[in-house]
């Protein structure tokens, strides 16, 4: 059994690996401001996925610092002055290894989830 | 790596916000185009987007740097915080500023007088060298002349300098001036060198004038010059003699210095036969090691050449070396616990002031206790409360400490002035760069302490009872046991304090008080010096002394007058004793005793009872007339339950040699011959014809000052002899600088107690007033329903009278081992006296029920209607 603590710990990290993983692949389609990004998570997940504001901003910020997207004061369509993040270069490659990553995380987790028990209740 | 200025940050916090701003408008815009009005879009957005200062806080942290804008953010609370509250900011500052002021002042005085190198180059690197006897506890003694050069030259490689010089006394005449008796240091040719000293006018002498068939010069004290020469500056050149030699005085020193310690005239070393005698031993060494060499390297290296020499020489037998710094020559031992003894007094205080600060501030937090709830509902979290809080308390002590270095100034200056004449001259008081890094530790430390109690306690408010009700009854239970708890801490150290002082003063009454049969106020005493050239053997000072009591004795009011070695108060000369019928072959384990020389007269003359037996004649002391006087004291311990008259016993000089027998021929009352110890000691009296020293105090009991009469009575006998130290007996320096040194002590340590006290009073009385202002109204409603003022009376005194009660209980417990080991202390009369915890625990209790009597006094005589209304 594990710790406490290092359960927790885990699911943090889960789901921040997998915001960050979103981030990106949302400003894979062009440049987009916090608003925007909320915005385009809903509705590519028919609603399902609601963003905190208190999770999206430091994670901007973050993968900023990591140099994996840019941002740069620009106006939006509506006319407003906005800050529009931009994936770079090395936030593709992320990407890249985060998809990979998160795909054989779904494939490996569906694999336990279907399983059919081999022995036990027949 | 963008931003690393602060500046930068602001920016981007500027931008954050305005990040955050586009993103609710954009959500607000987006509603509205939905149909919804600005405002219930406005406020949708905010809902939506949550708890916008947190979503910032969060965003921060992630720059990495959130910590430094914190921490400006809070300072900038923190100072506004403490100017709004004007008058508890001040009273909290001026607390603190009287325990830091307090404590920086009195490690100034510890650190200058234990650590700080001397002021000349080099001078944690000064040390000083001499003799150790391996068979008398490693006391240390002054080297031969031959010893020094030999561990000077097989040393080189250790010392920079190394340099010697014998405290002799120098008698200076010359025509149309008295002779005069000054401190001389006889010293190696490069004694100034060593310590880069720098004469004032003309030169410091060099080691040429040390050679055989220099001219010899003497060097001469800025005290001497002003007061000899009224400060002439034809004084260079001048021709004088000094001990009855010529020689040309080539220099005055400046203003203060007399190294290595009251030294008035310096002399290069004169090469006299007596000087290569291994077994006179004379000079004490200077040196300066060089860089990279430790104590313990020059002490191996020293030790190692004296078992080479003991082994050659056996006058050299059963010698050590001991290379010490000069600071522990001159300021170890006893001296050392008593300024230890200090820094934890006012340690205690600075406690006791952070006690009462923490109190102020627990109290100030129940009323902020609204404002911290708030802030914690919002989301602040409990460790960004305790670290505002905490910066909060460390600014106002930080502010305490600046003023209280004001303080210190002022007490180091007072220091300076107050101990001018008990200090040596290398000991200045100012504050150095080690005060001034001690100083700001202190403030920080109390901040801290006196902060954290409060901050812990305030920062875990319980919310909903605070917004619900106010602070007043949620408050007060929890806020109880804790300040509750630091009033007794402050009274029980208040108690050890005061005990300490008590115990202090006391003592000091005591040595006052010790010898009272001596009319001191009537005895004069002044010391000479027989030269040898000219009082070549033991009858030739005789006689001289002889006629000079004849003299003594026909000068008109004068009653008695005597010869004795040292004079009541200031110590013996020790030697070791065989007694007749024990004889003891091993010499180390032959016991010491103390013992002065006297003429006939001197018991009379000083009022010593004789209780037994007789007194000295004028053929004691001759040849196989050897005879003692002991005191009950030595009676009792040399002879326990005998009869000492008759008895006979012997002494041993330095080189082991016995004396004589000699025979008790008498038993006086006790008396203290050491003030250090003010407990009388076994002394013996001796004839001064067995002895024939060359030195001798006169002592002499009239009804007017007589000092001229003897001096004159001197002078009819040898015109060249000089009185040194004329003085009445209980203002004599030496004597009256022990006492000044106690009374200093005392002072000090009355003046941390007290205080200690006024603290611990003000404490308490701020603690009962503002538990009385929050049951205002309770106390309102009780006198509404009948209460009388004695039932109100007691109900508010009763907290205090516990605390107090608890405070002096266990600050009992806590002085009785204080006591205790005060009266360990090599410092003279310190006794622990019942009646001393007594009477200080007395005083203590009826200040803390005076302070706790006020505020309930005010709360007795409320207006009920007024009362019950108050808010």
């Amino acid at each position: 059994m594990k710790p406490r603590a290092q359960q927790y710990q885990n699911r943090i990290e889960l789901l921040q690996g997998t915001l960050d993983m979103l981030i990106l692949q949302t400003l894979q389609w062009g440049p987009r401001h916090g608003y925007g990004i909320v915005q385009a998570l809903r509705t590519e997940s028919s609603e399902v996925l609601q963003v905190e504001t208190g999770s999206l901003y430091p994670a901007l910020h973050r993968l900023e610092r990591q140099g994996w997207i840019r941002a740069e004061w620009k106006q939006t369509e509506s006319n407003q002055r906005g800050r529009f993040y931009r994936i770079t270069a090395s936030g593709k490659r992320q990407l890249a290894s985060d998809l990979n990553r998160w795909e054989r995380m779904v494939v490996a987790i569906g694999s336990v989830m279907r399983a059919r028990p081999e022995e036990g209740e027949a | 790596m963008k931003h690393i200025w602060p500046f930068a940050f602001g920016r981007r916090g500027d931008e954050l916000q305005e990040e955050i701003e586009s993103h609710l408008r954009m959500a607000a815009a987006e509603r509205v185009a939905r149909g919804d009005s600005e405002q219930v879009a406005r406020r949708g957005a905010l809902r939506e987007f949550g708890n916008v200062p947190l979503v910032q806080d969060i965003t921060r942290y992630t720059w990495g740097w959130a910590w430094l804008e914190q921490l400006v953010q809070d300072c900038r609370y923190a100072v506004r915080g403490i100017v709004g509250r004007r008058w508890f900011s001040a009273s909290i500052i001026v607390t603190l500023a009287l325990g830091i002021g307090l404590n920086t002042m009195v490690f100034t005085l510890v650190y200058t007088a234990l650590l700080k190198p001397i002021p000349v180059p080099g001078g944690a690197r000064l040390v000083t060298i001499q003799n150790r006897s391996l068979i008398r506890n490693d006391r240390i003694m002054p080297m031969s002349y031959p010893d020094f050069e030999e561990y000077r030259s097989q040393s080189a490689n250790l010392f920079e300098y190394f340099e010697a010089g014998s405290n002799i006394g120098g008698i200076l005449s010359e025509k149309g001036l008295p002779p005069q008796a000054y401190a001389m240091q006889d010293a190696t040719g490069g004694f100034f060198l060593m310590i880069h000293a720098k004469a004032l006018l003309g030169r410091a002498f060099l080691p040429t004038d040390e050679q055989p068939g220099a001219s010899p010069v003497v060097v001469i004290s800025y005290k001497l010059w002003k007061e000899r020469y009224a400060g002439s500056r034809e004084v260079i050149g001048r021709q004088v003699q000094v001990n009855g030699l010529p020689a040309t005085i080539i220099g005055v020193m400046p203003d203060g210095f007399s190294f290595p310690n009251n030294i008035d005239l310096w002399m290069p070393f004169k090469h006299t036969p007596d000087l290569d005698k291994r077994d006179h031993r004379t000079q004490w060494g200077y040196g300066i090691l060089k860089r990279g060499v430790t104590l313990r390297q020059a002490n191996a290296a020293l030790n190692w050449i004296a078992a080479r020499l003991a082994k050659q020489f056996p006058e050299d037998k059963d010698l050590g070396a001991s290379v010490i710094t000069f600071r522990q020559r001159f300021s170890g031992g006893p001296v050392r616990i008593i300024y230890l003894l200090m820094l934890g007094a006012v340690g205690f205080v600075l406690l006791i002031a952070c006690a009462d600060v923490a109190n102020m501030m627990l109290s100030r937090s129940l009323s902020r206790q609204r404002e911290i709830s708030i802030r914690t509902a919002l989301g602040a979290t409990r460790w960004r409360i305790v670290q505002q809080l905490l910066i909060e308390s460390v600014l106002l002590s930080t502010a305490g400490g600046v003023l209280g270095l004001g303080l210190a100034a002022a007490g180091v200056h007072w220091l300076d002035l107050a101990t001018t004449t008990i200090r040596p001259y290398w000991i200045e008081f100012t504050i150095d760069y080690p005060v001034f890094w001690y100083f700001a530790g202190l403030c920080i430390v109390s901040g801290l302490l006196c902060g954290i109690a409060p901050a812990l306690r305030s920062s875990k408010p319980d919310l909903i009872e605070v917004l619900k009700e106010g602070a007043h009854s949620a408050g007060r239970r929890r806020g109880g046991w804790l300040s509750g708890g630091l009033v007794v801490f402050q009274f029980a150290l208040t108690l050890v304090l005061l005990t300490g002082a008590g115990i202090f003063i006391r003592s000091l009454y005591r040595s006052l008080t010790i010898n009272s049969f001596i009319p001191a106020r009537q005895l004069w005493a002044a010391w000479l010096q027989l030269p040898d050239s000219r009082y070549k053997d033991s009858d030739a000072r005789m006689r001289f002394y002889d006629q000079l009591l004849a003299q003594l004795h026909s000068i008109p009011g004068v009653s008695h007058a005597a010869i004795v070695s040292n004079v009541p108060g200031l110590g013996a000369a020790q030697q070791q004793i065989e007694l007749g019928n024990r004889p003891i072959a091993n010499p180390v384990k032959r016991p010491w005793i103390s013992h002065v020389a006297v003429s006939p007269g001197y018991l009379n003359t000083i009022d010593l009872p004789l209780l037994q037996g007789r007194l000295f004649n004028e053929t004691d002391g001759s040849a196989d007339h050897e005879a003692a006087i002991v005191t009950r004291e030595a009676a009792a311990r040399l002879w326990p339950r005998q009869d000492p008259i008759g008895k006979r016993f012997r002494l041993f000089d330095d080189e082991n040699k016995p004396t004589p027998w000699i025979t008790v021929v008498g038993i006086s009352a006790n008396m203290v011959q050491d003030i250090q110890t003010s407990d009388p000691k076994p002394l013996l009296f001796l004839p001064f014809r067995q002895e024939g020293w060359s030195g001798a105090t006169l002592i002499v009991e009239s009804e007017v000052d007589p000092v001229e009469s003897m001096r004159k009575a001197v002078q009819s006998l040898d015109p060249m002899l000089p009185l040194f130290e004329p003085s009445r007996l209980d203002k004599n320096v030496s004597y009256s600088r022990q006492i000044l040194f106690l009374s200093f002590l005392g002072d000090i340590f009355l003046g941390f107690a007290l205080i200690a006290m006024l603290m611990a009073s003000v404490g308490i009385y701020a603690v009962i007033a503002h538990a009385t202002s929050s049951r205002t109204q309770e106390i309102g409603v009780r006198i509404a329903l009948g209460a009388t003022k004695r039932r109100i009376l007691t109900l508010v005194m009763k907290r205090g009278l516990w605390q107090i009660g608890c405070g002096l209980v266990l600050g009992l417990g806590a002085a009785l081992p204080v006591a205790h080991i005060m009266t360990l202390l090599p410092i003279g009369g310190v006794r622990s006296e019942p009646a001393i915890l007594m009477a200080v625990a007395a005083v203590l209790a009826s200040v803390g029920v005076f302070a706790c009597w006020l505020p309930a006094r005010r709360a007795a005589g409320l207006d009920p209607v007024k009362a019950i209304r108050y808010e």
